[in-house]
């Protein structure tokens, strides 16, 4: 299979009904490698599907679900290495999960515990590692973009075999910084991978309103860029094009964009109402005909190499795997009020030093009041 | 270039910057500048002349015309153990960068919890008096100092130029480095050889008086000099204290001065209203108001955008600062 950028054709691995659609042998990927694929993109689902029982249950103030997803994150992840690093946005999860985030320590996140390694200083969404090379994401769409290609600009100045990965939307790549990012990035050659989730919509605003080029892969040509049109749904597509990417960026050839065409089945976050704007029977028709999880079993199948056995024995795995952490990160306490004060700065500053015994006696005086 | 650096001993502001930026890159190979224009063309100020033959593109690179992306890729690099000085044309020019500055660089440390830090100076020429209009002559210190996460540093001089950059570079947090444009070249100081550190968040008593306190920065200490000479025909002894450090600021200096002689003007080019002269102030009155023997001023730039062919109306100078002087001490 030749990954070849701006054909104008959707790359594809799979059908919708499970069927391979090209020669897979090229992958060079084997079983192991596809259980793994499976097993991520049922896990992603399931965590993601927790996290928004947390918003109705009214333990948490924001979630924006990643589910429909799955395979532009899983497949974008799975070719990273260690070493490299990762931005994402608001619905990156899936992504970070691969990457090793603790699943704990992102329902911790969720809860706003101290396990959650950003010590619930955003709201969920926002959490990142530095072991891990997970840089919190930021609120401001976009601004990502451009912190992303510096990180890659300095993994080239610094000689190293690191990679980049920045994820971003559709409604993001309006924003100056993906303009000024795509063209940073070409500008010093640095090893970033763009990486655009299009799941169509930027809240309520449709694509065909965000942007007046057909695709978004194509506006990589403007910057002397590869850019790469992959079907978002298709695991083993989505992975073979990152693939791709990181391999080339890692040897020193450069950025490339990737435009993953997807679909989100939430509304754009728990603070939304999707039924104002979603044109009656779009998302059932995404949902029964081109879900990433399904699709990508019906391929296992296909290749008899799944079945209700194993697949019963995945979710209850998983559901274990789940429950076990969410007790985890409901253990974890909230963070000490006090604490408010900590890395503004490496150390306090006199005013600091000064508010926080200010709080620290408003504290004490109500305790005993 | 690098030699003639290391052997005058007379230097302008702009020599003194160069010797911290060559200095600090001779010393720690993540240090690196990037901005427009920096390479060949030195800067348009010539601050960073010399240094891209000494350290190669990659550590002194000419960026594309976006300072967006000079302020979101210097935070990357910072996070990736780079030491990042960005160089920003004008400081009226950082706007675009702004978001990138107030959103992410400042909010990082807090938002990581600690886990990521940047460690990154973002130097900027700034202020009037140089005929530049309103784009290329304002003090907009205060959107950075009421930035949680931002250090604000102005040096007045070229020996703390050069001590306080190469601070700056050192420290763990990111830092607004103002550099006051209309005495880059106004004035030569003796600096010993060899880089040096002039801590940050610690205030200069620049000139010692007992009757009133002067409290400034940057481009108007020589302007609280020039007052503080008028006023002696007066018998008027006054005290100018250089803040250097807006943020986070000496508390210490404030109230030393302040016990001392009891009457504050606090002087600033930028406009008055929401101005960091009423930061200043508003600590004075809260911390110090039993020292306090007359009105607190403040003398400052006008309430208008800076003007080009009516600059010398909108500076503040030293007769209003010695009006200002004249208010309290007759209160
Ligand atoms: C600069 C900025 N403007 C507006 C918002 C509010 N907002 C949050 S997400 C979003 C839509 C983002 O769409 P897209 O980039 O396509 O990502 P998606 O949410 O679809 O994954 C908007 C408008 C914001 N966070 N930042």
């Amino acid at each position: 299979m030749e990954i070849k950028p701006f054909t104008g054709k959707t790359i594809k691995c799979i059908e919708y009904d499970g069927k391979p659609a090209v020669d897979l042998t090229s992958l060079g990927i084997g079983p192991e490698r596809y259980f793994e694929m499976y097993r991520w993109l049922v896990f992603t689902r399931a965590v993601d599907d927790r996290g928004y029982i947390l918003v109705r249950q009214g333990r948490a103030g924001f979630y924006a679900q990643t589910a429909g997803q799955e395979a532009s994150q899983v497949g974008s992840a799975l070719p990273l290495q260690p070493q490299d690093w990762m931005y994402g946005d608001h619905r990156s999860q899936g992504s970070q999960l691969v990457k090793g985030l603790s699943t704990a320590e992102w329902f911790a996140h969720i809860l706003g515990k101290s396990l959650d390694p950003t010590a619930g200083r955003s709201m969920p969404g926002h959490i990142g590692r530095n072991s891990l090379h997970i840089v919190p994401p930021s609120s401001t769409v976009g601004n990502q973009i451009t912190e992303a290609v510096g990180t890659a600009m300095a993994q080239r100045i610094k000689k190293t075999d690191e990679v980049t990965i920045c994820y971003f939307g559709d409604g993001a790549t309006s924003e100056g910084d993906f303009h000024v990012g795509m063209n940073f990035a070409a500008v010093y050659g640095s090893p970033c991978i763009l990486f655009c989730q299009n799941n169509q919509y930027a809240i309520s605003v449709r694509l065909e309103e965000q942007t007046h080029t057909k695709t978004i892969a194509e506006k990589a040509h403007a910057y002397g860029m590869d850019g790469y049109l992959v079907d978002g749904n298709d695991v083993l597509a989505v992975y073979a094009v990152t693939k791709h990417c990181v391999d080339r960026a890692r040897r020193g050839d450069g950025p490339a964009l990737i435009e993953a065409y997807t679909y989100r089945y939430g509304p754009h976050s728990s603070a939304d109402d999707d039924t104002r704007y979603r044109p009656k029977g779009e998302l059932e028709m995404w949902r029964r005909e081109r879900d990433p999880v399904t699709r990508f079993r019906n391929f296992l199948e296909s290749q008899k190499l799944w079945d209700a056995d194993k697949e019963a024995e995945l979710l209850a795995e998983i559901k274990a795997q789940v429950a076990a952490a969410m007790e985890e990160a409901e253990k974890s306490p909230v963070p000490e009020p006090l604490s408010v004060f900590d890395h503004v700065y490496e150390k306090l500053t006199p005013h600091l030093e000064w508010e926080r015994k200010e709080l620290a006696a408003e504290m004490a005086a109500g305790a005993q009041g | 270039m690098a030699v003639e650096v290391k052997k005058q001993t007379q230097f302008t502001m702009v020599q003194a910057l160069r010797s911290a930026l060559f200095e600090e890159m001779e010393r720690d190979e993540n240090v690196v500048c990037l901005g427009e224009d920096i390479g060949p063309r030195g800067g348009v100020f010539l601050v960073t002349e010399g240094l891209i033959d000494r350290f190669g593109k990659d550590r002194v690179i000419d960026t594309p015309l976006a300072e967006a992306g000079i302020i979101g890729a210097a935070l990357g690099m910072a996070l990736r153990g780079l030491k990042p000085v960005a160089e920003i044309q004008f400081i009226d020019f950082l706007y675009p960068g702004f978001d990138n500055l107030v959103s992410e660089v400042a909010k990082m440390r807090y938002r990581s919890a600690g886990q990521f830090g940047a460690s990154m100076v973002v130097r900027s020429p700034y202020g009037g008096g140089v005929r530049g209009g309103g784009y290329h002559s304002q003090s907009p210190e205060a959107y950075y100092v009421a930035t949680p996460g931002l250090k604000v540093v102005v040096p007045s001089n070229p020996y703390d130029a050069k001590g306080l950059l190469i601070s700056s570079i050192r420290d763990p947090d990111p830092v607004v480095f103002m550099e006051p444009k209309k005495i880059y070249r106004a004035v030569k100081s003796e600096l010993p050889e060899g880089p040096y550190e002039v801590p940050l968040g610690k205030a200069a008593v620049s000139r010692a008086g007992k009757h009133v306190s002067v409290i400034t920065f940057g481009a108007m200490v020589p302007v609280a000099w020039e007052a503080a000479d008028k006023m002696k025909a007066d018998g008027v002894e006054v005290e100018v204290v250089d803040m250097r450090t807006l943020q986070p600021y000496d508390t210490d200096a404030i109230m030393q001065t302040v016990a001392k002689t009891g009457h504050v003007v606090v002087l600033q080019e930028a406009p008055r209203i929401g101005g960091y002269g009423g930061e200043i102030a508003a600590f004075v009155a809260e911390q110090a108001i039993e020292y306090i023997e007359g009105p607190i001023m403040r003398v400052a730039g006008h309430d208008t955008p800076f003007p080009y062919a009516l600059e010398k109306a909108y500076m503040p100078t030293s007769d209003r600062v010695c009006r200002a002087i004249k208010k309290t001490l007759n209160f």
